[in-house]
């Protein structure tokens, strides 16, 4: 019956896109951390100028740029397993895409317009989609016996659709998402644009 | 006042610098990140061409050595039930007014149009378990129930039949003897008809659904929802003495 699958899931078959964004997640969970300890380093050295400071402008620079990629890596990674794959959202992972849908095109503008104060608002709501798929992830790893309010026999909030190195499932992933969209957030800093400085100039 | 415009030029340059600067070492992140990228999809090509290959040995059949579901495309069955249906099972807590009850007989047929036949007695317990292919998670217990059977088999005096049922041609898994081929099923299998006869006569309320019935043809008890291991164990225990698991 493998020749009668639609061909993107022939083309995109889960065994190979489900540990692609495992691992991207992992990747995100790891830069989160990074980002955490410069700020800490940097608190530590009190803004004292140096490879730090640089690395930091960087960082900051691309930061928005970065925040937009991973909004849309997430979408397209949430549709494909909807619309690629025969996989039903539950009522959890609907307020998830709730949670983020809208910033891979926010940020997308945000980023061209270099405007880091998007994070008043974008925060917020990734605070929301945070907490939503840490409690989605937490019962997909330990299911309730009882199960939950938002089960449905027909969707159930608790199966595993994908459960990569024992530990990372698709709410796994939006946290990872959420996580490091606000770090990226955090530390992105406007920058002027290059028309901008012709002027002053 | 006449420093000023040297004043913002210097600093306008001072930030284009910087900017020219930045920019160049940006570009390297963003090459690195780029690399990475691709170094994690080329190790999910690995992961994936190594899972696949493994997954290709789970659709032979059961080491158990039981009857894998036979081959055929039926989408769905013909049946017929003599007596009376069971009640619908209650959802959640509550009494379950077909315990005690005696189930009808069901005269159906596999996916390849053989014979398959649900009725009291026959001095064996027996466990009927209803299965829908769209229901998530009836796709996580039938393998797990599967490699249970393979581990251990079916007790002596306790059978186990299936009931694929709610056969919808616009969901996943369809038609269910696929799903239930892939799966290496290895459990005698009967196709409900569209109007889910089989299923409504045991009092189907959920999926996937479980009917202990005992060597008398009587119900033991009825349940639904996935089951871990030692409920799965309690079940044919019930089924093989008539008593339901009171724990």
């Amino acid at each position: 019956m493998a020749s009668d699958e639609p061909f993107l899931r022939r083309l995109l078959p889960i065994e190979t896109m489900s540990p692609f964004f495992a691992i991207l997640a992992l990747l995100c969970w790891a830069a989160s951390a990074a980002l955490l300890v410069g700020w800490l380093v940097r608190r530590a050295q009190r803004g004292r100028p140096g490879r730090l400071e640089t690395l930091r402008d960087d960082v900051g620079r691309m930061a928005l740029p970065l925040a937009w990629l991973v909004a849309v890596v997430t979408t397209l990674g949430s549709l494909y397993y909807s619309k690629v794959q025969p996989f039903v959202p539950c009522e959890l992972c609907w307020y998830q895409r709730v949670c983020v849908y809208p910033f891979a095109v926010i940020l997308g503008i945000a980023a061209w317009r270099r405007d880091s104060a998007i994070r008043v608002y974008a925060i917020p709501v990734f605070a929301v989609g945070m907490v939503i798929s840490a409690y989605h992830a937490w019962i997909q790893a330990y299911p309730p016996s009882n199960g939950t309010s938002f089960c449905t026999a027909d969707v159930p909030c608790t199966t595993r659709y994908v459960w990569e190195f024992e530990f990372v499932s698709l709410p796994f992933m939006a946290l990872s998402a959420f996580v490091i969209m606000t770090a990226l957030l955090l530390v992105a800093r406007p920058t002027p644009r290059p028309s901008a400085l012709q002027e002053s100039s | 006042m006449s420093n000023r415009p040297s004043r913002q030029t210097s600093s306008a340059q001072r930030v284009r610098t910087a900017s020219k600067g930045g920019r160049s070492s940006t570009l390297w992140i963003w090459i690195g990140l780029a690399a990475l990228i691709v170094v994690v999809g080329v190790v999910a090509i690995a992961v994936g061409r190594s899972s696949s290959s493994g997954s290709d040995d789970g659709g032979a059949a059961s080491s158990s050595g039981g009857t894998v579901v036979p081959n055929g495309d039926l989408e769905y069955g013909t049946v017929t039930v003599e007596g009376s249906d069971l009640p619908p099972a209650p959802r959640g807590t509550g009494s379950d007014e077909g315990v005690g009850e005696t189930i009808p007989t069901i005269k159906g047929e596999a996916f390849d149009g053989s014979a398959v036949t649900i009725a009291p007695g026959g001095g064996k317990g027996q466990v009927i378990m209803v299965v829908a292919h769209w229901c998530p998670h009836c796709q996580a217990e039938v393998p797990r129930i599967q490699s249970w059977l393979d581990e251990d088999g079916m007790p002596d005096d306790v059978t186990l039949t299936t009931v694929a049922t709610a056969n919808d041609p616009t969901a996943v898994n369809f038609p269910a003897g696929d799903w239930l081929r892939e799966e290496g099923w290895s459990v005698p299998t009967m196709l409900d008809d569209q109007e889910q006869t089989a299923a409504l006569a045991v009092g189907t309320s959920a999926y996937p659904f479980f009917v202990v019935v005992d060597a008398d043809g009587k119900v033991v008890e009825r349940t639904s929802g996935e089951l871990d291991r030692s409920q799965w164990d309690a079940l044919l225990e019930a089924a093989r003495t008539g008593q339901a698991d009171s724990t």
